[in-house]
């Protein structure tokens, strides 16, 4: 270890792979997207125009290729009257509705898609419902003019995955929860190192479990203050009382009074026993309070209460690309600030230990 | 056998010494009628919303008045006699066990002072008495570890509670969620799940403290 932290290599790769994320993360587009269509409701035998925005499309430059359906299910799709072009990201598609739907429900949503040669295809699930005056599936099989979908154009080019109301928020993926994984892997070093200390109650061993838990609160705030700018986007305020993020507050003080707990021993060989003893407990205090209490109760924190998670669906392979160096990039600069804050105290303890033997070597002279 | 006899013992002598005084037992009387009277003249009318968190505030604080003083009311001196003595372990769990009892009691006998104020809002009875006694033992084990590491600080009080607070708020998250579910506040048919997570919680706290308390007592 010691020779590790004086060595430059990890600290070069660690900003390397923090610059990487920041232009990668920033810069890349998110893929065209659907965000409102307007109105969302419909009845049947009657035309119907919606208004359509777009996100991050070219309606304008695919014009020729514009494509519009309204999806039923795998087989069955209505294409589109008329699509007039009014920007490029603003279209208005007319549709025609039979008397009947081939449907025994009485309310069917579809969903819409689009496609064109620039932005590929996009389909945003339930846009709109229509409702049907009385039930007859059999007319409704004849009244159906099926357009099936076909010959769909792909997208081109790198993006990261668009979610509604999430829409650019998406990226704090790769700040928010990598910096709390970062937080975790820190806290487990310092609690490695506490229990080390009470194994060899070697002082280095406390230096180091002190240095990183520092870094491991600071992650830990820098996690929040990125969860709750996201939350002001998405959830409309920056604090909601969200049990994820009540539970998250909890467990930093937890951590805080760690440091209070060092403050009040003016004894060091003692100050770092207690502190390695408190520094065990509050790791195994943590764990209920991050991992199993947030599931007990409704949260709107993705993940939790039918919220989507970026787990399997969202987390996409461009995601990935970004998301896991951000962990480990995080990681390692947590690291270097903790050697920093490690060597520092080493050099104030070999100092007062200077100071201490000069004086007694001067008392005894 | 040695560690049990010693354990018993120990019991024996906190239980004489707070016979001696009856300083919880008085003590959480006090609380519950200082509470019920502000309570009852703000409110007037108490909820079974607001029963179940003036239930849980009076534990709350009579767990930390009763168990703070566990370790800092005894001094240095009389502390090395007892390490000389019996087993350190013994200690820490003649000083669980009689909080833990202790703060059930205590808690039971706020439940029937509210009860006799202010109406019994629980409707089922063995749930509550459930949550009761795992969140007595559960604040007990907490508070009792958290008395021992602030015992060896200077102004230990204020220690305890930036130390302690934290520490138990999951199981009173837990609790006050078992208890509206007594209360018939809420309908839960996992409440078991609770149940079983405030166990969890107390094991590992238990064992933690166990672990760690050989490396914490000597000085």
């Amino acid at each position: 270890m010691d020779k590790l932290i004086r060595q430059n290599w990890w600290k070069a790769l660690g900003v390397g792979i923090m610059v990487y994320v920041f232009t990668v993360g920033m810069l890349v587009p998110l893929k065209p997207g659907i965000t409102t269509v307007a109105p969302g409701a419909a009845r049947t035998g009657t035309d119907v125009t919606l208004d359509i925005t777009g996100y991050n499309t070219h309606f304008l430059e695919a014009e020729d290729s514009v494509r519009f359906w309204l999806k039923l299910d795998n087989e069955r799709a209505l294409s589109a009257r008329a699509v007039q072009v009014l920007g490029n990201n603003a279209v208005k598609v007319t549709f025609a509705f039979p008397e009947y739907l081939p449907v025994g429900e009485k309310v069917q949503p579809f969903s819409i898609l689009m496609d064109n040669a620039v932005d590929g295809a996009i389909i945003r699930p339930d846009a709109v419902y229509v409702t049907q005056d009385s039930i007859n599936p059999a007319l409704g099989e004849a009244a159906w003019d099926n357009a099936p979908i076909a010959d769909l154009h792909t997208h081109v080019g790198m993006t990261f995955p668009f979610r509604n109301i999430l829409g650019e928020t998406i990226r704090n993926t790769y700040y928010h929860v990598s910096l709390w994984l970062a937080m975790m892997l820190i806290f487990i070093a310092a609690m490695v190192y506490s229990v080390r200390y009470l194994r060899t109650f070697d002082s280095r061993n406390d230096h180091w479990a002190a240095a990183l838990t520092t870094v491991g609160v600071l992650l830990g705030w820098l996690g929040m203050v990125t969860g709750a700018i996201w939350a002001k986007f998405t959830w409309g305020a920056f604090w909601s009382w969200d049990i994820k993020q009540f539970t998250t507050l909890i467990a930093l003080l937890i951590y805080m009074a760690y440091f209070v707990l060092r403050r009040a021993f003016p004894d060091e060989a003692q100050q770092a026993r207690v502190s390695a003893v408190y520094n065990v407990f509050a790791f195994v205090a943590l764990i209920p309070l991050i991992y199993v209490l947030p599931r007990l109760t409704d949260s709107l924190h993705p993940g939790n209460g039918g919220n989507p998670a970026f787990g399997s669906d969202d987390l996409d392979n461009t995601m990935r690309m970004v998301f896991y160096p951000a962990v480990i990039g995080w990681t390692l600069i947590g690291g270097w600030i903790a050697s920093l804050l490690y060597r520092t105290a080493r050099v104030e303890e070999s100092q007062w230990d200077g100071y201490e033997t000069g004086s007694q070597n001067k008392s005894t002279n | 056998m040695r560690m049990l006899r010693q354990t018993w013992d120990l019991l024996w002598r906190d239980w004489v010494l707070e016979w001696r005084t009856r300083y919880a037992l008085s003590g959480i009387v006090l609380y519950v009628l200082a509470t019920v009277v502000l309570v009852y003249t703000a409110l007037v009318d108490i909820r079974p919303q607001v029963w179940n968190a003036m239930f849980w505030v009076i534990v709350l604080f009579a767990a930390v008045s009763a168990i703070v003083k566990s370790f800092v009311q005894e001094s240095q001196a009389r502390q090395l006699y007892y390490y000389s003595l019996v087993h350190p372990l013994a200690l820490l769990a003649a000083k669980m066990i009689y909080n833990s009892v202790l703060l059930f009691v205590l808690s039971l006998l706020s439940w029937l002072l509210l009860a006799l104020l202010t109406g019994n809002p629980v409707k089922d009875t063995g749930l509550f008495v459930l949550a009761v006694f795992l969140g007595s033992m559960g604040l007990a084990i907490a508070f009792t570890f958290v008395s021992a590491i602030s015992a060896k600080a200077q102004n230990s009080a204020t220690l305890m509670a930036v130390l302690g607070f934290p520490v138990i708020i999951p199981i009173l998250l837990v609790l006050v969620k078992v208890g509206a579910n007594a209360l018939r506040l809420m309908q839960d048919t996992a409440i078991m799940g609770d149940i079983l997570i405030l166990v969890a919680i107390n094991l590992v706290l238990l064992s933690v403290a166990l672990l760690l308390y050989p490396f914490l007592w000597r000085d």
